[in-house]
Formats: C-alpha cells, structure tokens, sequence
C-alpha cells in the first residue's frame, strides 16, 4: 500500500511564486468594482472567473487525470439544488448550504465514480452526459425540489444569508472562491497525488504496475472535482437567485467549462483562467452586439472564433508562450 | 401494447439510421463529429429545398443528398480533420463542435428559424396491421435504414476495401506499411459516414419537421446509441438503436411518457456500468 | 508571442465594453428581452416586430386609432412630445442571459422601465433585478400564475394569468352540448408553462365537476411523441387540452392523424398552436382545433382600431397579430401611456401611473375589459378567447358576444 515516505521530488522543489501570483491578481480584480459600477461588465467578469474555476476542477480530471468529462455540470446542480433546497425548505443559511452542496456532489462523485472510472476515454465521456441527463430528467420531474418550475431564492439584504440587492458582493465571493479553487488545484497538482496523477494518464498499465495505486487516486480526482464543482454550484445559484432544472443541469454549460480548458490549454494550471478570460467576454461581447438583430450572428462568431483558435493553435492559448521556446511552465 | 412496441421499434430503425453514420466515423477514424446533428440537419433542409423548389420527393432525392452530404463530410475531412489529427485530441473536438455551431447558425440565418414541414409526399399517411396503425413515412423510414445498415454492413466486414478501413482503425502506422493509405481510408469513411446520415435525413423530412436545431433533437440519442452499442462495432450501434426505441415505448407504455428518455440514460450507463465496452464493443 | 494573447484578451475586453450606450436626446428608453435566438426565435421575432408597431403607433400621430392613449400624437405629450425608443435584448431563451440582459439595459443602456420575456422562467429572472433595483417591468405575455405571487412591488403584468384561461376553457366547455366533456386529458410539455397549464385544469376541473383522467407530461423537442399519443389515446378522454410550443404541436398533430386517433374535443393553450408557422404548416391538417387565445382576427375586424392595427402589423410582417404578440404589444402601449402620466422618468413616478392605470374597453388594442392592476400587479381585467382553426385563420367560439360564425364549434373533431 503505503510503498514509501511522502515522495518530496514534487513538493521540495515547488515554487511558491505562482500563488502569489495568483493572490495578486485577487487583489486587483477584487478592486475593480471600485472603478467599474456598471453591473453587466461585473456579470461578465464573474462568469469568466466562475468558467475559470470551474474549467480549473475540471482539469482535474479531465487534464491532469486525463479523463474527458461533458457531464460536469450535473455537479453544479446539485451543488446549486442543495444550496437552494436547504435555504427554501430548512432556512439554513447558504454559508452551510454551500459548503454542503458540495459534499453531496462529492458524495454522488464518490457513488457513481467506481464503475464510471472503470471506463476509458469515449466511453466515459458518454458515461458523465448521460449522468447529466439523468440528473435534468430526474429533477424536471420532482415536484417537491420545485420540479420543471424551478426554484427561486428570496430577495433580501442579509449577508448571512448571502442575498444581497447588489451584485457586487458576490463579486467578491467568486474572486475569493477562485482563488481557493486555485491554491486547491495548485497544491493537488504539485503534491504526491498530481505526480500519480499524470503517471496514470500517462500510462495507467505501468503506472499500476510500479505499485501506484490507481483507483483510489482517480476517485480522489474525481471526487475532489465533483465537489469544488459543487460549490460553485451553490454560488451560482444564489447568485443567479433562480434555479431550474434547464439551467442547473446545462449541457451547453459543461460542453462551455471544456472548451474554455481546452481553449486555453489543457492539463495546465493557467489554461482554463486563460481560456475563460477570453471565451467569456468573447461570448458576451458579441451577444450584446449582434444578437439584438435577431440573426444569431454573435453565435455565428463564437462558433467560427473556436475554430479558428482550434485551427492554428491546437493545443491552447497557453502554447503562444510555449511558442517562443520558453521551458518554463 | 403491440402498437407501443411496433411504434418503438420503427423509432428505434430511425435513431439507428442516423446513428450509423456516426459510428463509422467514430469507429474508424476515432474522432467525435459534434457537428453529426448538424450534418443531418443539412441533409434535411436539402431533402426540404429539392421538394419544395424541384418537386421532388424525398424519398427519391435521398440518393442525392447523400451525395451532397458525403461532400460535405469529405470537406469536413480535408479542410479541418486532417490538419488536426497530429495535434492533440481535444482540438479536434473543439473543431467539431465549434463546425456545427456555424452550420447551426448559418442555417439559422439562411433559412430563419421557422419550422418547416413538408405536406404530403409519396409515403405519406399511414400504415394498418392488425388494427396497430403507424404512420407509413416511419416505417418506410426505417426499413430503408434497415437494408442500408446492411448494405453497410456488408460493405465494412465482408470486402477488401472495408479490411482496409478495419485496418486503419486498429492501427494506423501499420495500416499505412502495408500499403493502405490511413488519408484515403479516413477521407473516405467520413465521405460515406456523411452519405448516411444525409440520406437519413432526407428520409427523416417526411415526418419529421425542419429547423436548424433539429440536429441537437437526434444527436445526443445517435451518440448514446454509438456508445452503448460500442464503439467500432457498427452492428452494435444499429442494435443499441433500435434497443433505445423499445425501452422509450415501453417506458412510455408502463410507466410514464415523462420517464422516456431517462429510462434510456439509466439504462445506459448500467450497460456501461457492467459492460465496458459497450454491448459489442472492440475498443 | 507574448504581446499577442495580451492583445487578444484586451480586445476582447474591449469588444464587449465597446458597446456603447447610445446617446439620444429627448427619447425614453425602454428594455425589452425577448428570445431573439433559439428554438423560440420564430416567435421572438413576431413579437419584436408586435413592440415595434406599438412604438410606431406612439411615437407617429394615428388618429385613426381614437380611444388608444398616445395614438394620436407624437410621442409623449407629458414629457414635450419626446420618443420611446426600444432597446432589444436577446435571452436565446436562458433564464441567466435574461438576467444578463436585465442588467446590461439598466446599466449600461438606461431603460426606465423593461418587459419581456416570453417565457415565465427569463421573466423570472429578468423582473427579479428589476426589483432589486427598482426599475418598473411590465410583463405583457408571460402566463405562469407564479409571477404575480412574489410579493413584488415593481412587477405588472397586462396579460390574464393561466388560472384565469383555464377558467375561460371551462366555462366554454359547460357551454358545449354536441358532445361529453366530463372527462379531461392533459398533455403538456415538462417546463413551467406546461405544468403550471397542468395545475390549473386540476384545480379547475375539480371546481367546475370534471375529472382528469390522464396527465400526460412530455419532454419539449422530443424526437418522437408516439409513446404519448398512445396513452392518450388508451385513456380516452372527452377532451384533450394541450400545452405546447410549435414544434411539439406540429408533431403531435402529425403523429395523432397517423396513428388514426382524435380526441372528440382538442383543446389547447395558446403557445404553439397559435404561432403563425403551425397554422402555415399543419392548418389544413387540422382543421376544427380550438385554442384558448387573447387575439381573434375576426374580433379584431370587428372593432375598427384593432382591424387597422392588424393591417399595419400584416403590412410589416406578411402575419397577421396573434395572440403571443398582440399582447406583447399591449403591455408596451399601457408602459407608455404609465410613464405619460407620470410625467418623467424618475422610476417610483413611473410605479405609481402604474399602480393608477385604469383603462377601459375602447382604450386598448385587446378583446378584453381594460386594464387595471391589483395589489400583486395582475391586471384583472383581461379574459381569453376561445377560438377554433376555420380555413387559413382562428375564428372565435367563445365568448358568445364575438361569435360571429354561428356554426362554429365544430364537434366532434376529427382528421381532415
């Protein structure tokens, strides 16, 4: 079991830098609302940073461990279900339900995740969209979690109870949580566990055979992702202050939080923050320009804008760095 | 009953049309058309434009929009597949995804979004055995599909040409040492994958109606179907086609129509679950 | 290499803060989201062009229209003769780009007042910023009853709920004698328009002594609806009500005709039935459909403003006005003539006209009584119409006053 002490090789020599870094960036994008009041361009910032975060748990899996998810989102509904559920039902404040929603979804990760995990590549992908599917069709048809109806959140000014009238505070909850959701993956990744990690990816035969224990380690990718996914789940429904079964259980959405990684380079740390920093402006700059019109032709540049950067930079925004020969990482 | 799993079974022979396309693409050349729902999408607005301005029947132009699909998908191939087959597997899908969005939209903004149907075409109307009536275009719908599978079938595991593709897709490299040219193979598994899914579309227009999101409608089932019968079996994908359309019906039946599709899905991933592979898979 | 992605991202940021927020004087700007993209597109547009009509019919003098407020100037009168001017927003049919949209319009385009969306869920969303930040929605179209029981202050809605259409099915139905109708069969598609149809015809059969026999919900997009019709048709009802959008309509129209099944009355709930592609597309398939409606054509030919809306509307589009999008265009109309008599754009002042609105029959462009707002901001003046599929176009049934084809309801139905 056990084969040796903590293997230092990852963690002795890491460099600290990069969370800094990332505090750093914290700061400055938690100061914007000071110069930035207009509510739509906070939306956007926020969404890239929640897509950032949520391509970053993704990568867990789907990067460093290797295994494509597109059913993703199903944790974000139940992450956001549970948050909104114990709020409406038990009054309980999401500073708990939050936090809960994602250990259910860690909870469902760690259920479902035995058999799935047995799958490779094409087939677990399917595996995670039908997971999602079932999750949308289960709820649509559960009256007592609000059914095809949905579920709203009450207004109200109580920050214990994280409903605010503005949305500058949760602002700077998801600039908070992103940096958390960061320093997690950053410390995962450069720890013993993302060394077992990218040994199984690379080779999961060999890396088993060299006494990694390899089921245990993909659950705990697994599980750990569900359930960071979950509670930006929870966030996102009381940000949004209304949830339903279309919107929790998205595939468009999970399809979103994969093309943003992809995008921006997968299986790195900066990738999806890189990909969500472009893809979401990108989206939402041309919604508002031209899909007024009614011709969907912001659609229509989202979808051409993706080809093109698939076309000429296949492995992701991060490779313009790489392009320049530098080694570092 | 009966009338709830005959209606199954012709839907089933439908998904399993549009299935079959995809999996041969998917079987041999090993990547995910994301735009598959889109490439029916266009067989269909082609089957809808022939009739509408040049009178003719769907079922007769089928043969035609095959054509132009396989086009299309040789396109696909040699314009976005190809230069990204060396790179890593993701952008692929990316690409693919990002190719039915601008289908998507260009059909959208080509066509507008208005829904479209034909009227009444040669297999119109319906279809009474043993006092079960079924609408005629689906049944005529899915026998096509039946001998095309076949046909397909034959083509793939019983000629030459068809071990040449069986080798490319076990092994590329050694595919190409003896000879077989992987680029070839591959542009035309996508020509012919595309034929089939266009003439399912065109055959599809007879009952069904035309939008430029129909292929979202179909797609996710094709996918499911391709999986859960495993991947590079095409025999495996038509089976899990027609599987998918009894448990729907009876789902349907006995339960409730609300439960249809996640009956499907639960059904999925336990086959998943205890088979791997998929019910024939190779791979 | 480097200066490149910093590049990309800063032009990315710039393209979506580069849209500007357009400055114009003298006009009073008004959001409206509607779904401009997506499955719903086709009915987004007719009702874009609806609002459009109703800022022409503002802002250029129609005395033809005597009775509208505001029809016969330019502009609004109150506020030195200045424009509405109509700030669209797409939602593409998502409750988050509606709440996206919301706040872009506030924000960034300074609307004084919004409406929209359509669907319940984007109206949802969309009015719950309005609310939080105190901006006037006048919701014309959107018909879940869950909307008017928030407890909002800033939230109207000009349209009758789906409590009271149901209502107006069943007092039609008492009135059909040519066949049963104790027996009642709901088919409905799982969103909350569906279910909130669903729960109102069992609230309300139970009231006026009839019984559901089948609850039929389904998927909207379905690839096929077989299983559905089958258990329709296994329970066979007298009526059969349905709550779908146009692509699930054509597709049960056409499955239903296959399988060789009528129900003896079809009965829907507006929505799909209504949208000017179905009765293009399946019209003659099914010919003696009847559908609850807010907007008759022949009503409208008999009240002559209406006729003359209609006529500007078919001018613009080649349709003519439906009920989706008569209404939509209502709600704007009674948002202008609110802001009029507040006199200026401040938000409480535009509240308050709202909250006072008191119009009559002969005041709006609707088949209804007038318009008039209770304590949660439902108008409660407003009432359906039942209407059967006579040809090319809807005719009125219901009620007995518009019924001008004294031969109609046509029952039993059955397939043409």
């Amino acid at each position: 079991m056990e084969t040796t002490r903590k293997i230092d090789t990852a963690s002795s020599g890491v460099r600290k830098w990069p969370v800094a870094a990332a505090a750093a960036a914290a700061i400055v994008m938690a100061l914007v609302p000071l110069a930035v009041t207009d509510a739509f361009t906070l939306q956007v910032l926020l969404l890239a940073i929640m897509f950032g975060a949520l391509g970053a748990c993704w990568n867990l899996v789907g990067g460093f461990l290797g295994r494509i998810s597109f059913g993703h989102s199903v944790f974000v509904g139940v992450g956001g279900y549970t948050t909104l559920l114990l709020l409406h039902h038990l009054k309980l404040t999401p500073l708990l339900g939050i936090p809960l929603g994602g250990l259910i979804s860690a909870a469902l990760a760690w259920l479902v995740g035995g058999p799935t995990l047995r799958l490779s590549g094409h087939y677990f992908a399917m595996a995670t969209i039908a997971l999602l599917q079932i999750g949308l069709l289960l709820l649509i048809n559960w009256e007592w979690a609000g059914g095809a109806v949905g579920l709203e959140a009450p207004i109200g000014d109580a920050a214990w109870m994280l409903l605010f009238r503005s949305k500058v505070p949760y602002y700077w909850i998801a600039v908070g949580l992103a940096f958390l959701t960061f320093c997690a993956t950053f410390f995962l990744v450069h720890s013993k566990t993302g060394f077992y990690w990218r040994a199984i990816n690379g080779d999961e035969e060999a890396s088993r055979s060299l006494g990694v224990p390899a089921d245990r380690y993909k659950m705990l990718a697994f599980v750990a992702s569900a359930g960071m996914t979950g509670v930006w789940g929870g966030f996102f429904a009381m940000y949004v202050g209304f949830i339903d079964p279309e919107s929790m259980f998205n595939l468009t959405m999970s399809v979103q939080v994969v093309l943003v990684t992809i995008l921006g380079g997968v299986g790195t740390l900066v990738g999806p923050w890189l990909g969500a920093a472009v893809l979401l402006p990108l989206s939402e700059g041309t919604r508002v320009l031209w899909g007024s019109s009614g011709m969907g032709l912001d659609l229509l540049v989202f979808g051409l804008a993706i080809l093109l950067v698939t076309l000429f930079l296949p492995g992701g925004l991060v490779t313009l760095r790489r392009r320049r020969g530098s080694a570092g990482r | 009953m009966f009338e709830a799993l005959s209606a199954g079974l012709f839907n089933g022979l439908i998904y399993a049309a549009v299935a079959v396309g995809l999996a041969l693409i998917w079987g041999i050349t090993d990547v995910i058309n994301f735009a598959h729902g889109e490439f029916l999408m266009l067989g269909m607005y082609a089957a809808y434009w022939l009739y509408t301005l040049g009178h003719i029947d769907p079922t007769l132009s089928a043969p035609l929009v095959a054509v132009a699909l396989a086009f299309v998908g040789f396109l696909t191939y040699a314009l976005i597949i190809r230069r990204l087959q060396r790179g890593p597997a993701m952008a692929v899908i990316l690409a693919t995804f990002g190719l039915g969005l601008v289908l998507r939209q260009v059909a959208f903004i080509a066509f507008s979004p208005d829904y479209r149907s034909l009227p009444d075409t040669l297999v119109s109307g319906s279809v009474t055995v043993a006092g079960i009536s079924l609408g005629r275009p689906q049944v005529v719908t899915g026998l096509i599909a039946l001998v095309v599978v076949a046909a397909l079938f034959v083509l793939v595991y019983r000629t030459r040409w068809g071990h040449a593709l069986q080798a490319v897709a076990e092994d590329r490299k050694v595919a190409a040492l003896v000879g077989i040219s992987p680029d070839r193979v591959n542009a035309q598994v996508w020509m012919l994958g595309s034929a089939a899914v266009g003439l399912a579309g065109a055959l599809l227009t007879t009952f069904f109606y035309v939008f430029p999101s129909v292929g979202t409608v179909f797609g996710l089932l094709a996918f499911v179907a391709v999986c859960m019968g495993g991947f590079g079996s095409l025999p495996g994908a038509f089976i899990a086609g027609i599987l998918i359309g009894i448990i729907e019906a009876m789902t349907g039946y006995f339960v409730a129509p609300a439960m249809k599709t996640v009956s499907v899905f639960i059904l999925f991933i336990l086959v998943l679950w205890y088979r791997p592979r998929g019910l024939f898979g190779r791979w | 290499m480097k200066m490149k992605l910093i590049a990309g991202v800063a032009a990315s940021l710039a393209l979506m803060a580069a849209v500007p927020a357009q400055a114009q004087e003298k006009a009073v700007r008004i959001g409206a989201i509607y779904p401009l993209s997506g499955a719903l597109a086709s009915t987004g547009s007719e009702i874009k062009a609806a609002v459009e009509l109703a800022v022409d019919i503002i802002n250029n003098p129609h005395p033809e229209l005597e009775g509208i407020p505001l029809a016969a100037g330019s502009g609004l009168p109150a506020l030195g003769g200045a424009k509405i001017e109509v700030v669209f927003g797409d939602s593409q049919g998502k409750p988050e780009v509606g709440l996206a949209d919301a706040q872009r319009l506030i924000d960034q385009e300074k609307v004084v007042a919004l409406t929209g969306a359509y669907q319940s869920a984007v109206t949802k969303t969309a009015s719950r910023i309005a609310e939080q930040r105190g901006i006037p929605y006048v919701n014309g179209e959107s018909s879940s009853p869950d909307l008017t029981e928030r407890g909002y202050k800033w939230f109207f809605r000009t349209s009758p709920n789906d409590d009271t259409f149901v209502e107006n099915m069943m007092q039609f139905l008492d009135g059909v004698k040519a066949v049963p109708t104790a027996k009642i069969a709901v088919v409905y598609e799982n969103t909350d328009f569906g279910v909130n149809t669903y729960k109102a015809v069992e609230k309300f059969a139970k009231q006026y002594k009839r019984e559901v026999v089948a609850n039929i919900a389904y998927s909207a997009g379905s690839a096929s609806v077989t299983a559905e019709v089958q258990k329709l048709a296994a329970a066979k009802p007298d009526v059969a009500i349905f709550a779908s959008y146009t692509s699930d309509a054509m597709l049960f129209v056409r499955t239903m005709r296959e399988s060789k099944y009528a129900p003896p009355v079809l009965l829907a709930n507006d929505a799909g039935f209504i949208d000017s592609r179905f009765v293009q597309e399946v019209g003659p398939q099914v010919q003696g459909v009847l559908t609850r409606d807010v907007w008759g054509n022949d009503v409208a030919a008999a009240k002559a403003g209406l006729k003359k809306i209609n006529d500007m509307y078919k001018a613009k589009t080649g349709k003519d006005l439906n009920g989706n999008n008569a209404r939509s265009m209502q709600g704007v109309l009674v948002l202008a003539d609110a802001i009029n008599r507040a006199g200026s754009t401040d938000p409480e002042s535009i509240r308050k006209a709202l909250v006072a609105t008191d119009l009559g029959e002969a005041q709006v462009a609707m088949p209804w009584a007038g318009v008039q707002f209770d304590a949660k901001g439902q108008n409660t003046q407003g009432s359906g119409l039942i209407l059967e599929l006579k040809g090319a176009s809807y005719q009125t049934v219901w009620p007995e006053k518009y019924r001008t084809d004294k031969s109609l309801p046509t029952l039993p139905f059955a397939w043409k």
